[in-house]
């Protein structure tokens, strides 16, 4: 787990805990200075911890939904209450990040004071991007006990086929006509870097995730079990603010605001940007709209 | 679908294949007597095992080819129809760069969209997913060849490290629920 310090004399009191995807690596959330989703909120006040989940081996692939829930997310936020000397946490959980963060806020609420969930995904069935078509028609049963762990190979393969032209052509193009532009440059090999940096996902892991979220989508119907408990979304009571993009090729829109209509919070937020899954964190954008209107919903509750 | 032809050919072939693997392996009986322990005994005893296997991946290698070329005619009637597309609503050749700009984003759109709808279909859904189970087959033969082969060497193979795997996650996991319970315990205790 990487701690942040907060760079202004004013500072919250509650520490937020950042839950970062399984698929790529987290520091894409501190990418570059200027586009740093880290510290932009140091710089509002806030005190960050956020979690590397590393890289998984073979030796790891029986790790599943209870390990990552209740075994590593709940060490990490008993951690940080211990080291801060606060009751709760502020939670926020990005992508895939954000599911795991989902079922953390319904089996511990007594942990979590505020809940931030950015582009999670929620409602598989409603999910409208070619992922979620390729993870209906997969044997993951036959994968997992194939080859282990997911391998990263598996999601470039995926990655290649979102935006194929605009990504595997334009983008080349673009980095072509500004190989001049030693920022640019620089820029696109930070993102490029990032999106080539994906670990394994544990075996077990990935086999939960697309039988229960993507093929029977028990999570939003209350029906899904982690560690032996039935996980309900009316436990999630506590402040909710939910972030969605509305061009986001990966987890679309539809299968993420469900979570705002299903738990039970009465102080909670809903907010749709006009970009995608990764300019909602990492962008000009995000800077100027997102992180601001974060900041400030994070530090009145806090 | 198989062909009958087809099928009586591999049927040909894999009593051919077996007949021969039967007779080598009786026949090497007599020298595994005179070494009657090591990996190349153990090797001729499995090596009907191996043959079995890879007959069996032959038939799942002419699955697999079968929705590959599937996959790609899909591909590639996909592009026909775009690049169909894109002559029609661009059918000048661009001369000069404002030109070329516009026909490239054209281009790119039509192809995105056509593309993308392909990659959402049902239709590739499902022969994708035959396309990954066949080659999983594949795999599945493979390590089973080399379990074979580990075994011959008296080497660990993949189920019983995957055995190991277990149960050391097990173990972990026991062993983080006692830490955490006894950190709560000296938390509350102030012992």
């Amino acid at each position: 787990m990487l701690h942040y310090k907060p760079t202004t004399e004013k500072q919250s009191h509650i520490p937020l805990v950042i839950v970062y995807a399984l698929v790529n690596r987290y520091h894409i959330l501190d990418i570059h200075p200027k586009k740093s989703w880290v510290r932009n909120l140091l710089d509002q006040g806030l005190e960050v911890y956020m979690i590397d989940w590393g890289m998984p081996t073979n030796m790891d692939k029986y790790l599943d939904f209870d390990d990552y829930v209740n075994g590593y997310l709940d060490n990490c936020v008993e951690f940080v209450k211990d080291e801060a000397n606060v009751d709760q946490v502020s939670l926020q959980g990005y992508c895939t990040g954000g599911t795991i963060a989902t079922v953390y806020s319904s089996l511990h609420p007594e942990n979590v004071k505020n809940f931030v969930a950015t582009a999670p995904v929620i409602d598989g069935w409603r999910d409208t991007t070619v992922i979620s078509n390729l993870a209906k028609h997969i044997d993951v049963d036959q994968m997992v006990d194939s080859i282990g762990n997911m391998p990263p190979e598996f999601m470039y393969y995926c990655f290649s086929i979102l935006k194929p032209f605009e990504q595997g052509v334009e983008k080349y193009v673009k980095l072509f006509q500004n190989i001049e532009d030693k920022n640019f440059v620089d820029n696109f090999m930070r993102i490029e870097k990032w999106l080539n940096d994906t670990p394994p996902i544990p075996g077990e892991l990935f086999k939960q995730w697309i039988k229960d979220i993507y093929q029977e989508n028990l999570l939003i119907q209350n029906k899904m079990y982690v560690g032996g408990k039935q996980i309900s979304l009316k436990n999630i009571k506590m402040s909710l603010f939910t972030q969605v993009a509305v061009g986001d090729h990966l987890v679309s829109p539809e299968c993420s605001m469900p979570l705002h209509y299903a738990v039970a919070s009465e102080d909670k937020t809903l907010r749709i940007y006009p970009t995608g899954h990764v300019g909602m964190i990492a962008s000009s954008f995000s800077q100027r709209k997102v992180l601001p209107e974060l900041g400030q919903w994070l530090k009145e509750r806090s | 679908m198989k062909t009958e032809s087809t099928q009586n050919v591999a049927e040909y072939y894999k009593h051919l294949s077996l007949f021969w693997t039967d007779l080598i392996h009786l026949m090497s009986t007599k020298p595994q007597a005179l070494t009657s322990v090591g990996p190349m005994r153990n090797f001729a005893e499995n090596s009907k095992k191996i043959a079995a296997q890879l007959i069996d991946a032959n038939e799942d290698l002419m699955e697999f080819n079968k929705h590959l070329t599937k996959y790609y005619k899909q591909l590639t009637d996909t592009w026909m129809e775009s690049q169909k597309k894109v002559n029609f609503k661009a059918p000048e050749i661009p001369n000069d760069t404002e030109q070329y700009e516009a026909y490239k984003r054209v281009w790119i759109d039509i192809f995105d969209n056509d593309f993308t709808e392909l990659f959402d279909s049902e239709k590739f859904g499902e022969n994708y997913g035959k396309l990954v189970a066949n080659e999983l087959e594949l795999t599945k033969h493979w390590n089973s060849i080399m379990n074979v082969m580990l075994k011959s060497a008296n080497l660990p193979n993949k189920e019983e490290l995957d055995e190991v795997y277990k149960e050391l996650h097990f173990l972990r996991k026991r062993i983080s629920k006692l830490e955490s319970e006894a950190h709560k315990k000296v938390k509350r205790t102030g012992e």
